[in-house]
């Protein structure tokens, strides 16, 4: 009994934090997930339009600003992104077996009809902007087997994508934002700790997979880097990525501090954009010279050390933790 | 009103502190105890399956690799069930590459089907065939491999290069040596290896089948010498008990973590749903001998066994006693019960999963493209995992055991210091 009533009392959150979580979330809501989750779905909504005409050198502009517009929320890997493994279906890297090329080629090789029924139903290597990159990138793929079909692949894998991310769009603004403002009243989000606890786990998840994934797999090594390994090193997008990412990181930073600003969280995150953006290394290459992994090293560093900073200290003044991500596994 | 919860508050704390202290002492006791059990019948379970290799190695025929092969699938139930003790106990974690590291590149063992392709950019000893090969190079070294020993496989080929891949121990090599390529695609069916790949004389099939043999017997001895090394960890006095014992919030983080790390990334997220989303029988955890549905199970009855706090032995003896459950239901009762009732709901999707196969729906066919009611079937296992991993992470939060220890590191003794 006295248990009971201690945990009663232990689960009353203080006035003042509810009040604060209240705040974090409606501004990580109104200032980066809802804006970035329709700018995703317009601009690959635009790459469909584009692909119409897949000789068109629109279609590589609208491609880097669909990317662009992926990665800037793509560590928002729960909810309406985690639902029908729509993440995945945009995203499948890193891809260290190879499933990318290899799905792509026994498409063309077959002409596989799947390409005018259900492209949803394909393996995931072969949908998304990473196998997109390689239709439009890769020297051996975009030139394989017959031009006519390889261009209705592509204009198939833009509208598969555009769907994709009209759904997502349309589940956080029609559902998700609502049950994370309304955390504590409904059975996804028992308290607002947990909406906050999700945030903030994207923030720090997505630390990770920069450093550990974009950065890590190149750097491999010392005696043994894989350049080749960089992300989307095709269509030279390695270091935008990282930028991006870092930048869509720093809005949801931003927004989960509004009421408390960290300044040393705000000079890190300025400190790795500032040390991305003179790289000038855009495939990252250099990993594989001792100078040019000396700085790609450093970045690796920081973004750990932020990482830190944000769960021991960003963490504890917003009173939340991170919780398990998918880099848990091996 | 104010002043009276304030009081209460300070009484319960007083009251409980003490109290919650020796339950969680009971419960890694607990925690600890099946570790031991679990680690020491997959020992027992192992040398059954090293007697039935010696066996067969020395009177080759199709029964004695049946009965190997049985052998194999019965030292699986009582491993599988201990993946929970993997991630939170860094001693455990260090140590499993060795017995159960996944995918592999079988090529670096054995021959393999033209379909399987040679060396690739990720991995250029893919297709080493070291059973076929006596001497290969290695980072520039001439590796001399014409005795095929637990060295030489530990030291040397496995994750040869610093690929992962090259997995040269455990049991999913020895899977390979005892099944073969599964080349039956999305179809029904396992790998086919002929017992005369054992074979020695004239009746050897696949070639170097004394090499094959001494490969066999040479991994089979790891995987007990490993298994017995990490069962004396667990039983009193040693290393990995008196880690979790240490401290009891410590140790019971350490055992969320290893509930909630197995649950979402591992099972749900590298070895379940990634095979459903790229339709390819390769990515089965048992792929070669189409065992992947008990391991999806097994994997989610030990972190059951865990919250409950108990553990059916290979021997049908039971190990049991207080329990993380009993710890939760003290502070939150109703947290209790949603956790029992989600790892029941995902027990019961992973049941459905076992069943189908057994009743001929195999794996790999749920696997395949378009394949609705597999990928159903699958999904539904996944999202008991994710609904779970929910739950415990409120019990982490209900249990205030703190922020999980972090390494050290300066930007922790000083935050400003990192960015100068």
């Amino acid at each position: 009994m006295r248990f009971a009533t201690f945990a009663l009392i232990a689960a009353l959150p203080s006035a003042a934090t509810a009040q604060n979580h209240q705040i974090a979330i409606d501004a990580a809501l109104n200032s980066h997930v809802l804006p970035g989750v329709t700018q995703l779905a317009e601009a690959s909504q635009a790459l469909a339009l584009a692909a119409e005409d897949c000789t068109s050198p629109a279609l590589v502009a609208a491609y880097h600003e669909a990317f662009d517009a992926w990665v800037h929320v793509s560590h928002l890997r729960f909810g309406p992104f985690e639902a029908d493994n729509r993440a995945f279906a945009l995203a499948f890297w890193p891809d260290s077996r190879g499933a990318t090329p290899r799905a792509l080629t026994q498409l063309i090789d077959d002409r596989d009809p799947v390409i005018a029924s259900d492209y949803a139903s394909v393996s995931v290597a072969a949908r998304g902007y990473y196998a997109m990159e390689f239709l439009l990138f890769d020297p051996e793929i975009s030139s394989r087997g017959d031009a006519i079909y390889r261009c209705d692949l592509v204009r198939v894998m833009a509208a598969d994508i555009a769907t994709t991310t009209a759904e997502m769009e349309r589940d956080w603004t029609q559902t998700h934002a609502d049950l994370m403002r309304m955390a504590g009243s409904n059975d996804r989000y028992q308290s607002q700790a947990e909406a906050m606890r999700a945030l903030f786990n994207a923030l720090t998840t997505g630390l990770e997979f920069n450093a550990d994934v974009r950065l890590g797999r190149p750097l491999g090594t010392f005696d043994r880097p894989r350049p080749n390994r960089a992300e989307a090193r095709r269509s030279e997008r390695s270091v935008q990525n990282l930028i991006v990412s870092m930048q869509g990181l720093a809005e949801l930073a931003d927004a989960l501090m509004v009421g408390a600003p960290d300044a040393d969280v705000r000079a890190g995150l300025d400190a790795v954009i500032s040390g991305l953006e003179r790289l000038e290394d855009p495939t990252l290459a250099s990993v594989a010279d001792p100078q040019g992994r000396f700085r790609v090293e450093v970045i690796q560093q920081r973004i750990n050390e932020l990482r830190q900073l944000i769960l021991t200290q960003m963490g504890p003044s917003l009173g939340v933790s991170a919780g398990f991500n998918s880099l848990d596994g091996d | 009103m104010k002043r009276t919860i304030l009081t209460t508050t300070a009484l319960a704390t007083l009251l409980a502190a003490p109290a919650t202290a020796q339950d969680a002492a009971d419960v890694l006791a607990t925690y600890a105890d099946i570790a031991a059990a679990g680690y020491e019948d997959s020992l027992i379970t192992a040398e059954a399956l090293e007697d039935a290799v010696a066996e067969l190695v020395a009177a080759p025929s199709a029964e004695a690799l049946t009965a190997a092969r049985a052998a194999w699938l019965a030292a699986r139930v009582p491993y599988q069930q201990t993946e929970v003790y993997r991630f939170g106990n860094a001693i455990v974690d260090d140590w499993e590459g060795r017995v159960n590291a996944w995918p592999l590149d079988e090529g670096l063992i054995d021959y393999v089907d033209g379909g399987y392709g040679g060396p690739s950019d990720e991995n250029e000893f893919a297709a080493l065939n070291v059973i076929a090969n006596v001497s290969f190079t290695l980072s520039g070294t001439e590796i001399d491999a014409s005795m095929i020993t637990p060295a030489l496989l530990e030291e040397t080929l496995h994750e040869a290069d610093g690929i992962e891949a090259n997995v040269a121990t455990g049991y999913h090599a020895i899977e390979f040596l005892l099944w073969g390529q599964d080349l039956n695609g999305h179809a029904p069916g396992a790998g086919n290896r002929p017992w005369t790949d054992f074979a020695q004389g004239e009746d050897c099939t696949g070639g170097n089948c004394d090499r094959r043999a001494e490969y066999l017997v040479a991994a089979t001895e790891l995987l007990v010498s490993d298994l017995e090394w990490m069962a004396a960890q667990w039983v009193e006095g040693g290393d990995a008990r008196a880690a979790v014992v240490a401290d009891p919030d410590a140790g019971i983080s350490a055992m969320l973590t290893g509930m909630g790390s197995l649950s979402y990334g591992e099972v749900a997220g590298e070895r379940m749903r990634l095979g459903v989303m790229l339709n390819d029988p390769e990515e089965e955890h048992s792929c070669f001998a189409d065992n992947t549905h008990n391991d999806h199970y097994l994997d989610g009855l030990g972190v059951q066994n865990v919250y409950l706090g108990e553990y059916v032995r290979a021997d049908g003896t039971v190990v049991s006693g207080p329990s993380l459950s009993d710890l939760v239901a003290a502070i939150d009762p109703a947290l209790d019960m949603e956790m029992r009732s989600r790892l029941s709901e995902t027990m019961r999707e992973l049941g459905q999963i076992v069943l189908a196969a057994e009743a001929g729906f195999a794996y790999d066919q749920m696997l395949e493209r378009g394949n609705e009611a597999g990928e159903a079937l699958i999904m539904g296992g996944v999202n008991g995992f994710i609904a779970q991993t929910q739950t415990i992470e409120r019990i982490v939060a209900a249990l205030d055991l703190g922020e999980i220890a972090f390494e050290g590191s300066d930007s922790l003794d000083n935050p400003s210091a990192v960015f100068e």
